[in-house]
């Protein structure tokens, strides 16, 4: 009787807190997937529809606009001119982030906390101020152009996104860890490799997921100091905002898919991360 | 230190020789002009392919436009051969940073375009390229309801204002639509439009009697306005979708309406004030930066701009006018046709008052169109007293002035010496 009593609440209480719980993942879920959804919607729709409203729900797969950018002059190259910048990013802001982050969290060294201060400085100066110099700058040394170039704007942009993600992910990982290594036989390197390593894997994912959007994102610096080599982003989110409403969606699109598809494709590392790898 | 310098040396040289092999290649047109997609498409697919030479053209914001340009003029060593941007671009720019192109052999066909192309030198520091203005449009649905005995190509502010009364009457909505937006082209309408056709001026007049009256009557209109007019920049998408039927705006931001739907809206020329029928032009050129990798090539692609055939091409791709003396075909597409015959009225009225671009302002033609952007929210918006607000913009005004030392531009009577502000 008294189990009784005591059991109905507490299920109800259950009850209610699951309904609380799924509620605000589908509430999360449809906050991403709904403007994904419309800009699909409207990427496959004919300009006539995408003026109208109500907005239908199911895609009419009229390709008009995504023929068009099929046919756009220099849209491949673009593409793929991001894509290398991004992946070059991405590999120098984690190479030079990630030893920043040990150091930061594994030794004491003299003017430690200002130098986790002056590392989020980098993102202190809005690009357009620091375009000018820097074009100049890369014209007299002949990185103008290039996307070696590029990539290192954009990792300096990265950078504090990867030292400060991976300096918290180094210290959540007991020193003792690397110390029983030691003992076992290993150097510091190889502890580091053998133990450390895997364990901040999805870590330094999510950090090199920050890098790949920084960089594909960014419009200023790219536009400024390549011409040739432009990024996709440079090549058409300048244009994107005067063009007509059915052009906006099929670019905005083509913008976030190459995105997506290389979020999912990191996604196992990251969700490693949260404790719910393998299932 | 050596090594370094050494090496940047290395780098730089063959970086050199690439941009001179890439230049032989193809000129780069670096534009501020023809931006959207379709268009900056049509520019190179219909109007540079038959350049005669390798055209890379690429359209940008106006912020990467100078950032780079100066970059360029800044090291001395350039990719861009070929400027393209509205008369205010250049305007911002140091005249000895264009090369001299009076002995060209090519201009406008009209002597005040030539004029306002030397920047107040005496050289042709750009070459007019293309022009366009701005203009009304309106849903046909909304024309029952245009006042008694009103022509719609003879329209005054009055009418206007009871026109768009009527269609928010009748359809619950206020459907008069003003590109207030954060890239609508506001500031034009308040220079070019409401304060020739109310005051006979732009700066001299800024805070007479008589613009009150003129921000009088702009209130009165936006009781009418949709009040997301805040967001809107390009008219020709809220006349599509219906949230608008009669707008005010550039004549290339509503070509999509007349080529998507050309037998749901007409074109008509903007109203007239009791000083007249106040528009503006708008006029863009082509230029060549002192550090133009081929000379020869950019003034050859200058040149060819200017064609008659060129110049139709153009105005096919991108809505902007020609600027020398063409027949144009009749098989132009409808935006063309409705916006090129608005405009033909607009300046045939007996009553026209045609305004000129704002000159001589220099690198200050941001902060002239701010004054007029601010004493819009602040009358307009946040409805602030209109003497009080126009005296207190007025300052900023006559400062602006007395810095750039600008003269008076039509409709302002002219001056010795920087434009007052009376």
């Amino acid at each position: 009787m008294t189990d009784a009593v005591a059991s109905a609440p507490g299920a109800d209480t259950r009850k209610s807190a699951r309904f609380l719980y799924v509620s605000a993942v589908v509430f999360l879920c449809a906050w991403v997937l709904v403007p994904i959804y419309f800009l699909l919607i409207n990427t496959l729709s004919s300009p006539e529809t995408v003026t109208s409203f109500p907005k239908p729900f199911l895609p009419e797969f009229d390709m008009g606009s995504l023929t068009f950018f099929a046919g756009f002059a220099g849209i491949l190259t673009a593409l793929k001119n991001s894509v290398v910048v991004a992946g070059m990013t991405m590999v120098m802001s984690i190479v030079i982030g990630a030893p920043a982050g040990y150091a930061l969290s594994r030794f004491e060294f003299r003017g430690k906390g200002l130098f986790r201060l002056l590392i989020l400085l980098t993102r202190a100066f809005p690009l357009p101020l620091l375009a000018l110099p820097l074009a100049v700058l890369f014209i007299r040394t002949g990185l103008d152009d290039t996307a070696f170039g590029l990539a290192i704007v954009h990792t300096t942009l990265a950078i504090p996104f990867a030292v400060l993600i991976t300096f918290s992910l180094f210290s959540g990982i007991p020193i003792e860890l690397e110390e029983a290594a030691w003992t076992l036989g290993c150097t510091r390197l190889t502890a580091f490799t053998k133990v450390v390593l895997p364990l901040i894997l999805p870590g330094i994912a999510a950090s090199a997921i920050f890098a790949f959007v920084i960089s594909w994102n960014e419009v200023f610096a790219a536009a400024v100091l390549t011409i040739e080599n432009r990024t996709l982003t440079a090549f058409l989110l300048q244009n994107l905002d005067t063009s007509p409403l059915h052009l906006k969606f099929a670019g905005g699109f083509i913008l976030v898919v190459p995105a997506l598809i290389f979020i999912f494709a990191v996604r196992k590392y990251l969700f490693a991360m949260w404790g719910i790898a393998n299932r | 230190m050596t090594l370094f310098s050494k090496i940047a040396g290395v780098a730089s040289g063959v970086a050199l020789s690439c941009t001179a092999m890439a230049a032989q290649a193809d000129v780069l047109f670096w534009s501020t002009q023809a931006k959207p997609v379709e268009e900056s498409q049509a520019m190179r697919e219909q109007v540079l392919a038959g350049a005669g030479q390798g055209v890379d053209y690429q359209p940008n914001d106006a912020g990467p436009w100078l950032t780079r340009l100066n970059a360029e003029l800044q090291s001395g060593s350039g990719t861009i051969g070929v400027l393209g941007g509205l008369h205010g671009d250049f305007a911002a720019m140091s005249p000895d940073d264009l090369v001299d192109l009076s002995d060209l052999g090519v201009s406008s066909a009209s002597e005040t375009f030539n004029t306002l192309a030397m920047l107040g030198t005496d050289k042709m520091l750009y070459i007019p390229w293309m022009q366009a203005s701005y203009i009304m449009a309106a849903n046909k649905e909304a024309l029952p309801y245009l006042p008694e005995g009103a022509d719609i190509d003879a329209l005054t502010y009055d009418q206007l204002i009871e026109w768009a009364a009527n269609v928010h009457e009748a359809t619950g909505e206020p459907k008069f639509g003003f590109p207030a937006g954060p890239k609508g082209l506001k500031h034009r309408f308040f220079q070019g439009y409401l304060y020739p056709s109310y005051t006979n001026g732009v700066v001299r007049t800024f805070a007479s009697d008589d613009a009150v009256v003129a921000w009088e009557k702009f209130r009165e209109l936006w009781e009418h306005t949709n009040p997301a007019s805040t967001n809107f920049s390009f008219m020709q998408e809220q006349l599509l979708s219906g949230d608008a039927w009669i707008v005010f705006d550039h004549t290339s931001r509503l070509a999509q309406a007349f080529n998507d739907r050309p037998d749901d809206f007409v074109a008509f020329p903007a109203p007239a004030g009791p000083a007249g029928r106040g528009f503006m032009p708008v006029l863009a050129g082509v230029a060549i930066p002192r550090t133009a990798p081929d000379m020869e090539a950019a003034k050859a692609l200058v040149k060819y701009m200017l064609a008659p055939e060129t110049q139709i091409a153009t105005l096919r791709a991108t809505n902007f006018f020609p600027v020398v003396d063409v027949a144009l075909p009749d098989d132009l597409p409808p935006s063309v046709q409705a916006a090129g015959a608005a405009v033909a009225k607009m300046s045939a009225s007996p009553d026209a008052n045609p305004g000129l671009l704002p000159a001589g302002l220099g690198d200050k033609g941001g902060e002239f169109n701010r004054v007029f952007v601010d004493a819009f929210e602040r009358i307009v918006l946040a409805r602030q007293d209109i003497r009080a607000v126009l005296d207190d913009e007025k300052g900023k005004l006559a400062a602006i002035m007395e810095e750039t030392g600008a003269p008076c531009w039509a409709p302002d009577a002219p001056s010795e010496g920087a434009c007052p502000v009376e």
